[in-house]
Protein backbone atom coordinates (compact mmCIF):
# COMPACT_ATOMS: atom_id res chain seq x y z
CA UNK A 1 0.00 0.00 0.00
CA UNK A 2 1.30 3.38 -0.91
CA UNK A 3 0.83 6.83 1.21
CA UNK A 4 0.38 9.31 3.72
CA UNK A 5 0.88 7.78 7.43
CA UNK A 6 -2.03 7.51 10.12
CA UNK A 7 -1.95 8.15 13.20
CA UNK A 8 -3.74 5.29 14.66
CA UNK A 9 -6.25 5.79 17.30
CA UNK A 10 -7.06 2.67 19.78
CA UNK A 11 -9.00 0.18 18.53
CA UNK A 12 -12.46 0.26 20.15
CA UNK A 13 -14.34 -2.71 19.15
CA UNK A 14 -13.42 -6.10 21.00
CA UNK A 15 -11.52 -8.34 18.68
CA UNK A 16 -10.52 -12.16 18.63
CA UNK A 17 -6.80 -12.08 17.82
CA UNK A 18 -4.52 -9.33 16.44
CA UNK A 19 -4.94 -9.73 13.05
CA UNK A 20 -8.05 -11.06 12.15
CA UNK A 21 -12.35 -10.60 13.34
CA UNK A 22 -13.03 -14.02 13.21
CA UNK A 23 -15.98 -15.66 15.11
CA UNK A 24 -15.59 -18.97 16.13
CA UNK A 25 -17.31 -21.74 13.99
CA UNK A 26 -17.55 -19.65 11.07
CA UNK A 27 -16.22 -21.64 8.32
CA UNK A 28 -15.75 -18.88 5.70
CA UNK A 29 -13.73 -15.89 5.44
CA UNK A 30 -12.89 -12.86 3.22
CA UNK A 31 -9.32 -11.82 2.61
CA UNK A 32 -7.44 -8.82 1.49
CA UNK A 33 -4.44 -9.01 0.11
CA UNK A 34 -1.66 -5.87 0.33
CA UNK A 35 -0.48 -4.43 -3.11
CA UNK A 36 1.66 -1.81 -4.56
CA UNK A 37 -1.19 0.27 -5.72
CA UNK A 38 -4.18 0.94 -3.34
CA UNK A 39 -3.64 3.57 -0.68
CA UNK A 40 -3.83 3.39 2.83
CA UNK A 41 -7.00 6.31 3.04
CA UNK A 42 -8.62 4.41 0.01
CA UNK A 43 -8.68 0.87 1.71
CA UNK A 44 -9.75 2.35 5.14
CA UNK A 45 -12.51 4.30 3.15
CA UNK A 46 -13.73 1.23 1.66
CA UNK A 47 -14.10 -0.71 5.12
CA UNK A 48 -15.79 2.42 6.25
CA UNK A 49 -17.91 2.69 2.84
CA UNK A 50 -18.65 -1.31 2.45
CA UNK A 51 -19.17 -2.95 5.85
CA UNK A 52 -19.60 0.17 7.75
CA UNK A 53 -16.58 -0.30 10.02
CA UNK A 54 -15.87 2.64 12.46
CA UNK A 55 -13.11 4.58 11.47
CA UNK A 56 -10.51 3.04 14.18
CA UNK A 57 -11.33 -0.55 13.14
CA UNK A 58 -11.33 0.11 9.77
CA UNK A 59 -7.71 1.21 9.87
CA UNK A 60 -6.85 -1.08 12.00
CA UNK A 61 -7.55 -3.75 9.38
CA UNK A 62 -6.19 -1.28 6.55
CA UNK A 63 -2.83 -1.31 8.86
CA UNK A 64 -2.64 -5.49 9.06
CA UNK A 65 -3.11 -5.85 5.30
CA UNK A 66 -0.17 -3.08 4.83
CA UNK A 67 2.27 -4.70 7.57
CA UNK A 68 1.30 -8.09 7.64
CA UNK A 69 0.50 -8.68 3.97
CA UNK A 70 -3.30 -9.63 4.27
CA UNK A 71 -6.04 -9.49 6.58
CA UNK A 72 -9.40 -11.30 7.34
CA UNK A 73 -11.86 -8.63 7.03
CA UNK A 74 -15.03 -10.50 7.19
CA UNK A 75 -16.29 -14.16 8.24
CA UNK A 76 -19.96 -15.88 7.98
CA UNK A 77 -20.94 -18.66 5.18
CA UNK A 78 -19.69 -18.85 2.14
CA UNK A 79 -22.26 -17.35 0.24
CA UNK A 80 -21.56 -14.15 2.30
CA UNK A 81 -18.19 -14.02 1.77
CA UNK A 82 -18.43 -14.44 -2.18
CA UNK A 83 -20.86 -11.68 -1.89
CA UNK A 84 -17.68 -9.71 0.44
CA UNK A 85 -15.33 -10.70 -2.13
CA UNK A 86 -17.10 -9.51 -5.20
CA UNK A 87 -17.67 -6.29 -3.61
CA UNK A 88 -14.35 -5.45 -2.79
CA UNK A 89 -12.79 -6.19 -6.06
CA UNK A 90 -15.95 -3.99 -7.52
CA UNK A 91 -13.78 -1.74 -5.40
CA UNK A 92 -10.11 -2.39 -6.82
CA UNK A 93 -9.22 -4.09 -3.64
CA UNK A 94 -7.44 -7.78 -3.99
CA UNK A 95 -9.90 -9.57 -2.34
CA UNK A 96 -10.49 -13.51 -1.84
CA UNK A 97 -12.24 -15.87 -0.04
CA UNK A 98 -12.04 -18.86 1.41
CA UNK A 99 -12.64 -21.99 4.16
CA UNK A 100 -11.41 -20.73 7.16
CA UNK A 101 -8.49 -23.04 8.75
CA UNK B 1 -1.44 23.85 -11.71
CA UNK B 2 -4.15 21.08 -10.68
CA UNK B 3 -5.84 21.61 -6.94
CA UNK B 4 -6.73 18.78 -4.91
CA UNK B 5 -10.39 17.74 -4.78
CA UNK B 6 -11.48 19.85 -1.75
CA UNK B 7 -15.33 19.73 -0.14
CA UNK B 8 -17.59 22.81 -0.96
CA UNK B 9 -21.21 22.02 0.40
CA UNK B 10 -22.44 19.28 -0.51
CA UNK B 11 -19.77 18.74 -3.56
CA UNK B 12 -16.17 18.19 -4.22
CA UNK B 13 -14.36 20.08 -6.34
CA UNK B 14 -10.97 19.60 -8.03
CA UNK B 15 -9.45 21.59 -10.38
CA UNK B 16 -7.87 20.22 -12.84
CA UNK B 17 -6.03 22.37 -16.01
CA UNK B 18 -7.17 20.66 -19.72
CA UNK B 19 -4.12 19.11 -20.67
CA UNK B 20 -4.48 17.18 -17.22
CA UNK B 21 -8.04 16.51 -18.21
CA UNK B 22 -7.14 15.11 -21.44
CA UNK B 23 -4.63 12.64 -19.95
CA UNK B 24 -7.01 11.47 -17.04
CA UNK B 25 -9.98 11.02 -19.50
CA UNK B 26 -7.97 9.34 -21.98
CA UNK B 27 -6.65 6.79 -19.09
CA UNK B 28 -9.97 6.82 -17.60
CA UNK B 29 -11.63 5.56 -21.62
CA UNK B 30 -8.32 2.82 -22.12
CA UNK B 31 -9.22 1.24 -19.08
CA UNK B 32 -12.89 1.47 -19.77
CA UNK B 33 -12.28 0.04 -23.07
CA UNK B 34 -10.32 -2.71 -21.13
CA UNK B 35 -13.41 -3.67 -19.28
CA UNK B 36 -15.91 -3.46 -21.19
CA UNK B 37 -18.84 -5.64 -20.73
CA UNK B 38 -20.26 -8.18 -23.10
CA UNK B 39 -23.54 -6.81 -22.45
CA UNK B 40 -22.77 -2.75 -22.55
CA UNK B 41 -25.18 -1.11 -19.78
CA UNK B 42 -28.58 -0.09 -21.34
CA UNK B 43 -29.17 2.87 -19.25
CA UNK B 44 -32.15 1.48 -17.98
CA UNK B 45 -31.49 0.29 -14.18
CA UNK B 46 -33.29 -2.69 -14.09
CA UNK B 47 -32.31 -4.57 -17.41
CA UNK B 48 -28.64 -3.73 -16.14
CA UNK B 49 -29.60 -5.46 -13.21
CA UNK B 50 -31.16 -8.34 -14.76
CA UNK B 51 -28.14 -8.44 -17.13
CA UNK B 52 -25.34 -8.31 -14.70
CA UNK B 53 -27.09 -11.62 -12.60
CA UNK B 54 -26.73 -13.40 -15.77
CA UNK B 55 -23.80 -15.55 -16.61
CA UNK B 56 -20.70 -14.33 -18.85
CA UNK B 57 -21.07 -15.65 -22.30
CA UNK B 58 -17.45 -15.69 -23.06
CA UNK B 59 -16.07 -19.05 -24.81
CA UNK B 60 -13.13 -19.07 -22.37
CA UNK B 61 -15.79 -19.18 -19.19
CA UNK B 62 -18.54 -21.72 -20.67
CA UNK B 63 -15.76 -23.86 -21.60
CA UNK B 64 -14.37 -23.20 -18.25
CA UNK B 65 -18.16 -24.34 -16.96
CA UNK B 66 -18.23 -27.44 -18.61
CA UNK B 67 -15.18 -28.33 -17.79
CA UNK B 68 -15.99 -29.51 -14.19
CA UNK B 69 -13.60 -32.08 -13.55
CA UNK B 70 -10.70 -30.63 -15.29
CA UNK B 71 -9.72 -27.48 -13.00
CA UNK B 72 -6.46 -27.16 -15.08
CA UNK B 73 -8.69 -26.91 -18.22
CA UNK B 74 -10.67 -24.19 -16.87
CA UNK B 75 -7.57 -22.41 -15.47
CA UNK B 76 -5.73 -22.79 -18.88
CA UNK B 77 -8.75 -20.98 -20.58
CA UNK B 78 -7.33 -17.85 -19.15
CA UNK B 79 -3.63 -18.21 -20.20
CA UNK B 80 -4.57 -15.91 -23.28
CA UNK B 81 -6.24 -13.04 -21.26
CA UNK B 82 -4.22 -9.54 -20.76
CA UNK B 83 -2.83 -9.76 -17.75
CA UNK B 84 -3.71 -6.27 -16.40
CA UNK B 85 -7.77 -8.19 -16.31
CA UNK B 86 -6.34 -10.08 -13.43
CA UNK B 87 -5.27 -7.42 -11.82
CA UNK B 88 -8.42 -5.66 -12.16
CA UNK B 89 -10.71 -9.04 -11.74
CA UNK B 90 -8.49 -11.05 -9.81
CA UNK B 91 -8.72 -14.53 -8.92
CA UNK B 92 -11.21 -14.88 -5.71
CA UNK B 93 -9.74 -18.13 -4.44
CA UNK B 94 -5.86 -18.85 -4.54
CA UNK B 95 -5.49 -22.74 -4.11
CA UNK B 96 -8.51 -23.70 -5.90
CA UNK B 97 -8.70 -23.15 -9.31
CA UNK B 98 -12.15 -24.74 -9.83
CA UNK B 99 -13.70 -22.32 -7.34
CA UNK B 100 -12.45 -19.44 -8.79
CA UNK B 101 -13.05 -20.15 -12.57
CA UNK B 102 -16.97 -21.08 -10.65
CA UNK B 103 -16.57 -17.47 -9.30
CA UNK B 104 -15.34 -16.13 -11.93
CA UNK B 105 -18.12 -17.17 -14.29
CA UNK B 106 -20.86 -16.04 -11.78
CA UNK B 107 -19.12 -12.30 -11.21
CA UNK B 108 -16.91 -11.21 -13.90
CA UNK B 109 -19.94 -9.81 -16.32
CA UNK B 110 -21.35 -7.51 -13.04
CA UNK B 111 -18.10 -6.70 -12.01
CA UNK B 112 -17.25 -5.27 -15.29
CA UNK B 113 -20.50 -3.49 -16.03
CA UNK B 114 -19.84 -1.73 -12.40
CA UNK B 115 -16.64 -0.69 -13.00
CA UNK B 116 -17.40 0.39 -16.62
CA UNK B 117 -20.31 2.19 -15.15
CA UNK B 118 -17.90 3.82 -12.62
CA UNK B 119 -15.54 4.72 -15.49
CA UNK B 120 -18.48 6.45 -17.38
CA UNK B 121 -19.53 8.39 -14.64
CA UNK B 122 -15.97 9.82 -13.89
CA UNK B 123 -15.50 10.68 -17.63
CA UNK B 124 -18.40 12.49 -18.02
CA UNK B 125 -17.16 14.44 -14.98
CA UNK B 126 -14.21 15.31 -16.00
CA UNK B 127 -15.91 15.98 -19.66
CA UNK B 128 -18.45 18.86 -17.87
CA UNK B 129 -15.70 20.64 -16.26
CA UNK B 130 -16.45 24.55 -16.06
CA UNK B 131 -13.18 26.64 -15.69
CA UNK B 132 -10.89 24.01 -14.69
CA UNK B 133 -13.26 22.84 -12.10
CA UNK B 134 -14.34 18.94 -11.96
CA UNK B 135 -17.52 18.95 -9.69
CA UNK B 136 -18.84 15.72 -8.15
CA UNK B 137 -21.92 15.15 -6.25
CA UNK B 138 -22.64 12.59 -3.48
CA UNK B 139 -23.05 9.55 -5.31
CA UNK B 140 -20.49 10.82 -8.02
CA UNK B 141 -17.39 11.18 -5.75
CA UNK B 142 -16.96 7.45 -4.94
CA UNK B 143 -17.47 6.35 -8.31
CA UNK B 144 -14.59 8.58 -8.94
CA UNK B 145 -12.93 7.22 -6.32
CA UNK B 146 -12.96 3.75 -7.74
CA UNK B 147 -12.57 4.61 -11.35
CA UNK B 148 -8.91 6.08 -10.16
CA UNK B 149 -8.31 3.04 -8.74
CA UNK B 150 -8.83 1.10 -11.71
CA UNK B 151 -6.77 3.57 -13.69
CA UNK B 152 -3.64 3.52 -11.48
CA UNK B 153 -3.99 -0.58 -11.21
CA UNK B 154 -3.95 -0.74 -14.87
CA UNK B 155 -1.24 1.74 -14.93
CA UNK B 156 0.68 -0.30 -12.59
CA UNK B 157 0.31 -3.51 -13.89
CA UNK B 158 1.28 -1.82 -17.17
CA UNK B 159 5.08 -0.85 -15.36
CA UNK B 160 5.07 -3.75 -13.82
CA UNK B 161 4.39 -2.82 -9.96
CA UNK B 162 3.21 -5.94 -8.75
CA UNK B 163 4.70 -5.62 -5.69
CA UNK B 164 6.53 -2.90 -3.01
CA UNK B 165 9.61 -3.74 -3.99
CA UNK B 166 8.71 -3.22 -7.41
CA UNK B 167 7.17 0.37 -6.34
CA UNK B 168 10.25 0.92 -5.05
CA UNK B 169 12.28 0.08 -7.89
CA UNK B 170 10.40 2.21 -10.23
CA UNK B 171 10.12 5.21 -8.24
CA UNK B 172 14.09 4.79 -7.87
CA UNK B 173 14.67 3.88 -11.46
CA UNK B 174 12.83 7.48 -12.28
CA UNK B 175 15.98 9.61 -10.79
CA UNK B 176 17.72 9.06 -13.82
CA UNK B 177 15.61 7.42 -16.37
CA UNK B 178 16.03 9.46 -19.93
CA UNK B 179 13.45 12.30 -20.80
CA UNK B 180 12.10 10.52 -24.13
CA UNK B 181 11.54 6.91 -22.13
CA UNK B 182 7.50 6.65 -22.18
CA UNK B 183 7.78 4.58 -18.45
CA UNK B 184 8.91 8.06 -17.21
CA UNK B 185 5.75 9.87 -18.31
CA UNK B 186 3.61 6.67 -17.14
CA UNK B 187 4.93 7.18 -14.01
CA UNK B 188 4.46 10.94 -13.31
CA UNK B 189 0.98 10.84 -14.50
CA UNK B 190 1.14 7.83 -11.76
CA UNK B 191 1.74 9.88 -9.35
CA UNK B 192 -0.61 12.44 -9.80
CA UNK B 193 -3.32 10.24 -10.03
CA UNK B 194 -2.43 8.81 -6.61
CA UNK B 195 -1.82 12.47 -5.75
CA UNK B 196 -5.82 13.35 -6.72
CA UNK B 197 -6.63 10.16 -5.65
CA UNK B 198 -5.62 10.51 -1.63
CA UNK B 199 -7.13 14.48 -2.28
CA UNK B 200 -10.30 13.25 -3.10
CA UNK B 201 -10.49 9.95 -0.35
CA UNK B 202 -9.82 12.20 2.56
CA UNK B 203 -12.11 15.03 1.25
CA UNK B 204 -15.00 11.77 1.52
CA UNK B 205 -13.29 10.32 5.17
CA UNK B 206 -14.12 14.18 5.93
CA UNK B 207 -10.54 14.23 7.31
CA UNK B 208 -8.19 17.35 6.69
CA UNK B 209 -5.60 16.80 4.04
CA UNK B 210 -2.91 15.51 6.16
CA UNK B 211 1.04 14.93 4.20
CA UNK B 212 -0.92 15.85 1.28
CA UNK B 213 -0.34 18.96 -0.68
CA UNK B 214 -2.81 20.94 -2.02
CA UNK B 215 -1.71 22.06 -5.08
CA UNK B 216 0.45 19.76 -7.39
CA UNK B 217 3.71 20.90 -7.54
CA UNK B 218 4.97 19.45 -10.61
CA UNK B 219 8.29 21.39 -10.47
CA UNK B 220 9.83 17.26 -10.37
CA UNK B 221 7.46 16.18 -12.88
CA UNK B 222 8.65 18.48 -16.08
CA UNK B 223 6.48 15.08 -18.21
CA UNK B 224 3.46 16.51 -16.71
CA UNK B 225 4.23 19.95 -18.75
CA UNK B 226 5.92 18.11 -22.24
CA UNK B 227 3.82 15.91 -23.30
CA UNK B 228 4.75 15.01 -26.67
CA UNK B 229 2.28 16.13 -29.54
CA UNK B 230 2.22 12.19 -30.30
CA UNK B 231 2.56 9.09 -27.79
CA UNK B 232 2.89 9.58 -24.21
CA UNK B 233 0.33 8.05 -21.66
CA UNK B 234 -2.52 9.91 -23.82
CA UNK B 235 -2.52 7.05 -26.64
CA UNK B 236 -0.77 4.63 -25.86
CA UNK B 237 1.68 4.26 -22.92
CA UNK B 238 -0.90 2.11 -21.25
Amino acid sequence: MTAATLSLAPVEQEVTSTDEVVAPDVPWVTIVWNDPVNLMTYVTWVFETYFGYARAKAEKLMMDVHVKGRAVVSNGPRESMERDAEALQGYGLWATFEKDR
Amino acid sequence: MARAFLREHDRYVGVLESTERLVVQGLMQQTRLLLSPEIEPTGDAFDDLVASMGLSLSAADQAAAGANDSAAEADSSFDDRDPALDRLLPTAHRGDDQIAAEFRRLTEEGLRQRKSGNLDVAIECVERAVGDRVVLDESQAPAFLMALTDVRLLLGERMGMRTEEDAEALHAAMEDIDDEDPLGYAMAWYDFLTWLQETLTQALMGTDLRDVVTAYDDEDDDDLEDLPDEGGPRDGAV
